[in-house]
This record gives structure tokens, sequence and C-alpha cells, in this order.
């Protein structure tokens, strides 16, 4: 039981990790793979935090949201002003930059090895020590995100944002202000990727730089693209059905040495099959 | 004559051509101005240089006595002076009453932090301006079609709707870009008296058109343009009736 | 001495890079796709030829032989891919998750099949030193030197001197008005994107060579390589590759004072600066 319950706490945080990619290439039409390294970012500051002793948990959550917002908007600012391919250049960088520092910056990170030992969250002086209790945690943040993505989207911030996608010129012929609303954009997706990496610190207790790659950020661009883009079902579905997929690896016997590979190339699969031939995903809108 | 809209010596050059040869000319209020000229004349380049899409190489536009040139397009359209495409560029995606709520301005909750901390306030501001853009729509013919998506709209509803999100701007100056083109009789006749309407509320319309009769039913003032530059100014009759002009325009028509 | 020792294996790195840029900005200028698959198409050049060459394949029969097949490789995806998805017109945005994904079907096929160790090619000759004034340099270096510059040669020859070179720089600087006049861009993006992927197989070979093969590196010499194509200016081979040649010497430069792992971080500096000084390149068309 303690199994199913650790795949749903997985499955939330990555639900609540992909709303950030989901707004920013699902919404605005952002060809983002960085958003991993942000979730990491996330991640590694609640560990030290807490590890520290610094700060409770909820309150190194906010550190983390307020830490991944800022550098979200500092990547987006300077690359989204400047027209065309810059921001896939960038993120791309951002994303490689992210895991050099995640390996090499040893004292902070604790490098290849990693950071073990990150407590549990205690809230209102509760520690939050089982899984099933972890999922009572992991489900809130997952409503609250989802709600916060809904009054976006309800919001003329959510029109603005579908109507850049569309055509961003006739939109600053209307008189409104395209690069601001992109980099608000940019910083919301900050602050539910750092969230989900801080919850995903606090769940395993341990992280190194291998889930904050560029293999993971197209794990989450993999997600959007499964589930549906642009739709609050489509960062449900997505990230449940992509989670489950190793277990059902399991069972074609795909020897230990490749699997990680062979996830991978699948999920290279998946993004070519559904570009091609479904891009609205499963439950979403048409990328 | 002076202080409306006035451009002065406007040049631009795209490569090996010269769009726009040293330009010059002044809007009145209150009045439909027709732009007219051959393929190629300049008149969509003098529409983008004045909302701010393209910077000139040289010359000065200037609008109430302010300068204008060099500014960004927001910036103009908060000064008064909003334009519609030839080629519409609405959001097909979204409802025709929100093609015209997105253009209406300073709107509460554009901003995450707003719509997030303040969803009952976003929502108020909301329901509105939603009313507002109804009557918008209902005064250039499209109330039965708020609810569809733009998709859905025939050819002329459409051109209806580029009309009616310039007006959703709250504009005073409104640059329309074939705004007839390609309509039925019908249709044409709507947007005629759309236009008409529209002057006499007060705004000021500055009109490229290639259709002699619209131009002549709806022009107070014609402004040829050829080359990049203004060749006559007059009256519709006057230049609809020019024969030299006529050769130059439907010369550069077909033959160009 | 040092410093000029740094010079010159920047030179040699700088010309690698430089043959990626070169081939990536002609796929970039003429189709406008960001092919990031393109960093698969280099690494499965050095792992064919790898793969020829402990069969007993001699090297200069096994490069040419690796070299078409990723030339066939770039033909197959840009008619299966790429023009099957502008024919549903898919937006820039799906193009380029389409590439992401091949790029992790190339990468992730490779890694399977040749374990994501680093490989080493077997053969001696190029591992051969040559000594120029204190100045340390195996064959395999100069070849890529002489390989870069060839390159970099032929490539300017077949833009200004060819048919086909002509249809590329004419449909690169106006598609639609191609399309119109009979110029037929769909055969002439398949032809540039096979010869782009052959052109880059050479320095997929090369650097195996040197440094030995890895199946996830190709992204990061590609991230670099489209750094100096953006820095040089969109549509100007020499910007591209000079620019590469600049970026490796500095990032070679850098490591007398930061560790290697951080050469990235240089690169990227470069990118910042002229995103925000200069973007549109230095000499961009």
């Amino acid at each position: 039981m303690n199994f199913l319950y650790s795949y749903l706490v997985l499955a939330e945080i990555y639900a609540l990790t992909s709303l950030s990619t989901n707004l920013l290439v699902g919404i605005v039409g952002i060809f983002s793979v960085s958003q991993a390294a942000v979730f990491g970012v996330g991640a590694y500051i609640v560990a030290a935090l807490t590890m520290g002793d610094l700060a409770d948990f909820v309150p190194a959550l906010l550190v983390a949201a307020l830490a991944c917002i800022a550098l979200n908007v500092l990547v987006a600012l300077p690359s989204l002003r400047v027209a065309g391919d810059y921001f896939v250049v960038t993120s791309f960088g951002i994303q490689l930059l992210a895991t050099a520092v995640f390996t090499n910056w040893t004292d902070a990170t604790g490098g290849a090895n990693g950071l073990p030992g990150i407590p549990p969250p205690v809230i209102f002086g509760q520690p939050v020590s089982s899984t099933r209790d972890f999922l009572l945690l992991a489900s809130a943040a997952l409503a609250l995100g989802c709600l916060c993505f809904w009054l976006l989207m309800r919001a003329p911030f959510g029109r603005l944002l579908r109507a850049i996608r569309e055509d961003e010129l006739a939109v600053a012929a209307a008189g409104k202000r395209v690069l601001r609303a992109k980099v608000g954009a940019a910083a919301v997706a900050g602050a539910f990727a750092g969230v989900g990496g801080g919850l995903y610190a606090a769940f395993l207790s341990f992280i190194d730089p291998s889930p904050f790659d560029l293999d993971a950020s197209v794990l989450l661009v993999t997600m959007v693209v499964v589930g549906g883009a642009r739709t609050l079902a489509g960062s449900i579905v997505g990230p449940f059905l992509l989670l489950g997929l190793p277990q059902a690896l399991n069972f074609l016997a795909i020897p230990t040495t490749v699997a990680g590979a062979a996830r991978q190339f699948l999920y290279g699969a998946l993004l070519v099959a559904f570009m091609l031939f479904r891009p609205q995903g499963l439950v979403g809108q048409r990328l | 004559m002076t202080g409306y809209l006035e451009v002065t010596g406007l040049s631009r050059r795209f490569g090996g051509l010269q769009a726009l040869n040293s330009c010059s000319f002044a809007i009145a209020p209150g009045r439909i101005t027709c732009l007219v000229g051959p393929n190629g004349a300049g008149k969509t380049t003098i529409f983008n240089v004045v909302t701010g899409f393209l910077r000139p190489d040289a010359g000065s536009v200037s609008f109430r006595g302010r300068r204008l040139d060099g500014q960004r397009p927001q910036a103009i359209v908060a000064a008064g002076i909003a334009r519609s495409f030839q080629n519409l560029r609405l959001f097909q995606d979204l409802t025709a009453l929100d093609n015209l709520l997105l253009a209406m301005p300073r709107q509460f909750g554009e901003a995450p932090l707003g719509a997030l901390f303040r969803p009952l306030h976003t929502q108020r501001g909301l329901a509105v301006r939603r009313a507002t853009a109804v009557r918008l729509l209902d005064e250039v013919g499209l109330a039965a079609r708020a609810g569809d998506a733009v998709r859905n709209l025939s050819y002329g509803e459409q051109k209806l709707l580029c009309i009616g999100r310039v007006l959703a701007t709250g504009a005073e100056l409104l640059l329309l870009d074939e705004p007839a083109s390609g309509l039925s009789a019908g249709a044409l006749g709507a947007v005629i008296d759309l236009l008409h309407r529209l002057q006499g509320e007060g705004k000021t319309l500055l009109v490229v058109e290639h259709n002699t009769r619209v131009v002549q039913q709806i022009a107070d003032e014609v402004l040829f343009l050829h080359q990049g530059r203004l060749l006559a100014q007059g009256t519709p009759e006057r230049i609809t009736g020019d024969p030299q002009l006529a050769e130059i325009y439907f010369g550069g028509v077909l033959g160009g | 001495m040092v410093l000029l020792q740094l010079l010159c294996n920047g030179i040699v790195t700088g010309c690698a890079l430089g043959m990626v840029a070169l081939s990536f900005s002609l796929i970039y200028a003429t189709t406008r796709i960001f092919h990031v698959a393109h960093a698969g198409i280099y690494s499965l050049g050095g792992y064919l030829v790898w793969s020829l060459a402990t069969r007993g394949v001699p090297l200069p029969l096994a490069v040419p032989l690796g070299v078409a097949a990723c030339a066939a490789a770039g033909a197959l995806i840009q008619n299966q891919l790429y023009r099957r998805l502008e024919r549903r017109r898919a937006t820039h945005l799906v193009v380029l998750i389409a590439s992401l994904g091949l790029l992790a079907m190339i990468q992730n096929l490779l890694a399977a099949i040749y374990k994501p160790d680093v490989l080493q090619f077997s053969e001696t000759w190029g591992n051969g030193v040559v000594s120029v004034k204190g100045i340390i340099l195996t064959r395999t270096q100069l070849l890529t030197v002489v390989a870069g510059v060839a390159v970099y040669g032929l490539v300017m020859a077949f833009a200004h001197r060819t048919t086909l070179g002509r249809r590329v720089r004419a449909v690169a600087s106006n598609a639609f008005l191609a399309e119109i006049t009979r110029l037929e861009p769909s055969a002439v993006y398949v032809q540039v994107v096979a010869i782009a992927s052959a052109i880059v197989a050479l320095p997929g070979v090369l650097v195996g060579l040197d440094l030995g093969l890895q199946p996830y590196n190709g992204i990061t010499i590609l991230l670099t390589a489209t750094i100096a194509m953006i820095a040089g200016g969109v549509g100007s081979m020499s910007g591209a590759f000079v620019l590469s040649i600049a970026i490796a010497v500095l990032q070679n430069l850098s490591l007398l004072v930061m560790p290697g792992e951080w050469s990235i971080g240089v690169t990227f500096f470069i990118f910042v600066v002229f995103m925000l000084v200069r973007p549109r390149g230095l000499f961009a068309r």
C-alpha cells in the first residue's frame, strides 16, 4: 500500500511542477527545457534551509518559491525581449548550467553525491513522517496549485497569454504589453516548479543532481504533451500516466543497465508521435 | 489644419526599396480621410510608422502636438491612436467578445499578482468591462455573435470585429487598413454605415482603401500616395476624377 | 608556453565547433527550423564510424561511409518528420518539440547500444604527436583543423558558386518568393539537411578520435555552436566559423582562471553579453 501512496505522492508533485511547463509551453507557447533546473533549485533551497535548521518547511518553501520566481524572471527578461529562437538557446543553456552548478558546487549541493538526510516537513509543529500523511500534504499543495492556475486563466491575464500565443503583434497593436505578460508567466511558472522541488526534497529526504537535468526537463515536456497542453486535466493525466510507465516497462524485462536510456528513448518517441499525430495530447488543446 | 496628426518628412527604406520618400501630410480631427495609391505606394508603411511598429529613417510624427515617432506601439495606443490590419489578425481561438475585451485599456487582473490575490475584484471588473464590450459589439452589429469563436464568424463579420477591436482600445484616431475589401454589397453597406456612425460620435478616421466607390462614399478628404510621398490631396471628386492620377493608380495595379 | 598551447587547443576545438556551427547554420538559415536533433546526428556519425572501425574497416573507408549514412539520416528526418509537420501547418513550437523528442531518441538509442561510458577508438595513428616550437598537437587535432578550414572553404564555394548553393541562398532569403517562383523549397530543404548532416558527422568522428565518444555530449557542443552562429550573425557562414574559433579559444584561455567544468559558464556568459549588447550578431545579413 505504501508503494501506491509513494507513486501518488510523486505523481502529484510532478503534476504541480508540470503546471510550470504547461504554462510556459502550452499557454504562452514558449519552448522551455529548463523547468527541471528550477525544480532543482527549489529542492536544494528547501533542503539547505531545513537541514541547517534555518527554517521550518513552509517558510522554506516560500523562500524557494521566491528564489525560483526571481530566477525565471532574470532569465526571461533579457531573452524574451529579443525575438526568435533566443529563448531556446537560453533555456538549454540555463538547464546545462544548472546541472553543472548542482554537480560542481559541492559545498552547497553536495556535488554528485547529493544531500542525504533532509528532514521531513514540520507543519504546525507536527512532523509529516508517513507516506500517507505526505499524500495529504501533496494533495493540498496540488489543489492549491490548480486553484491558482484556474484563477489566472479566468482573469484578463489568462486571456492575454492565450492571445500572445496566437499573435503577439496583434496584442501589441491592441495596446497591451507583451513582454510584461510573458515575464509574469515565467514568474508564476517559477513558483510552481520551485514549490514542487521543495516538496520533492522533503519527500525523498535525499536529492542529487540527476532528477534535475535535461532529461528531467524533457520528461516534464513529455508529461504536458501526452497529458495535453493548456488544461488542468492534462497536467494531471500526464504525470500520473508517465510515472506509471516505468512500472509497466518492468514487465518487458529490459536489463537495468539500459532501463534509464530505454525510458528516455520512450519519452522522445512519445514526443515525436504526439507532435505528428495528436498535438492536443490526451485531454488537452492543440499545441 | 495643423496640430492633430502631422507626418513630416518621413522616409523609410527596405533594402533596395525606398518605401517612404520624405512623406508629409496632416490630418484634421473629426474627418474621414482616405489614403489611396497604387500597390507599393507606402500606405501600410505609413500605418506601421505612425503606430510604432516601424522606426522611420528620417522624419517625425506628431499627434496633438506631441512627438510620437520612436515610441512603442503600446504607448501610441495609450496616446489615442489604434489600427486595424489588412489581414485581420484576429485571435481565432478567442470569442468575439474576448477579442474586444482584450483590447480594453487599464483592466485589473492583467498581471498575475492581482489575478491571484484579488480574484473577486478581478471578476467584478471583468463583469463591468463585459457589459461595455457587449455594447461595442452591438454598435458594430455583432451583438448576436458575442460568444462565438472568431473562426466561426463569416469574413464580413470578422471585418466588423476588427473595427470593434480598434474601438475597444478607446482610441480617438482610428487607422483602418482596407476595412471594406473583399466584402459583398450588403456587408459593404454595413461597414460604410458604421464608419459614418463613428465619425458622428467624434472619432477621426484615416482609412486605406482601394475601392473608389467606397472612397467616394466615406471620404471627406483623399490623400494620394505614390512612390512613398504625397502626390495629391483634395476632395474625393477631384482626386478620383483626375485622369493623370487614374493612370498612375491603374497603371500601378495592372502593370507593376 | 602555456598560453600558446591553450590558444592552439582552442583553435583545434574551434574548428570542430565551426563545422557544427556551419552545418547547423545551413539548416537554420534555409529551413528556419531549430534542428536540435542535429546534435544526435553528430554523435551518430562518431559511433557509426567506430562500429565500422572495430569490425576491421579501415578509417579512410569507414569515415565516408559514416558521413553518407548521416546524410541519409538527415534527409530522412527532413522528409519524414519536418515535411510532414509543415504540411499539417505545425507551429514552430511543435517542430521544436518534435526535434527535441528525436534528439532524445537518437541519444538514448546510442546509449543503450554502446553504453553511456566514454568509448575510445583503437586506432593509434591519430595519437601520434607533432611538436612545433614546444606546442604539442596530435595528428588527429591537426586533421581537425585541416578539415575545419576545408569544410569552411567548401561551404563558401558551395553557397556562391553552385546552382544548389544559389538556390539555397535564394530560399534562405525568401522562402515564400522561392515557392511561387518554382524553386521547390521542399526539395532544396532535403538536400540542405542531407549535406549539413554529412558535414556534422566529421567533427563527430574527429572529436571521438581525439577525446573518445559519449552519447550525451552532443547537445552541449550544439549549444555552443548555436551561440557562435547567433553571435556571428544568423546567415553569415563566416561569422559562424570565426566566432566558433573565438569562443573555443576563450573557453580554453579561461582554463587559466577556472576549472574545466565551468567552461559552459564561459560560453553562456558570452551569449548573455551578445544578447544584451548586440543581438543581431556581428556580421548579420
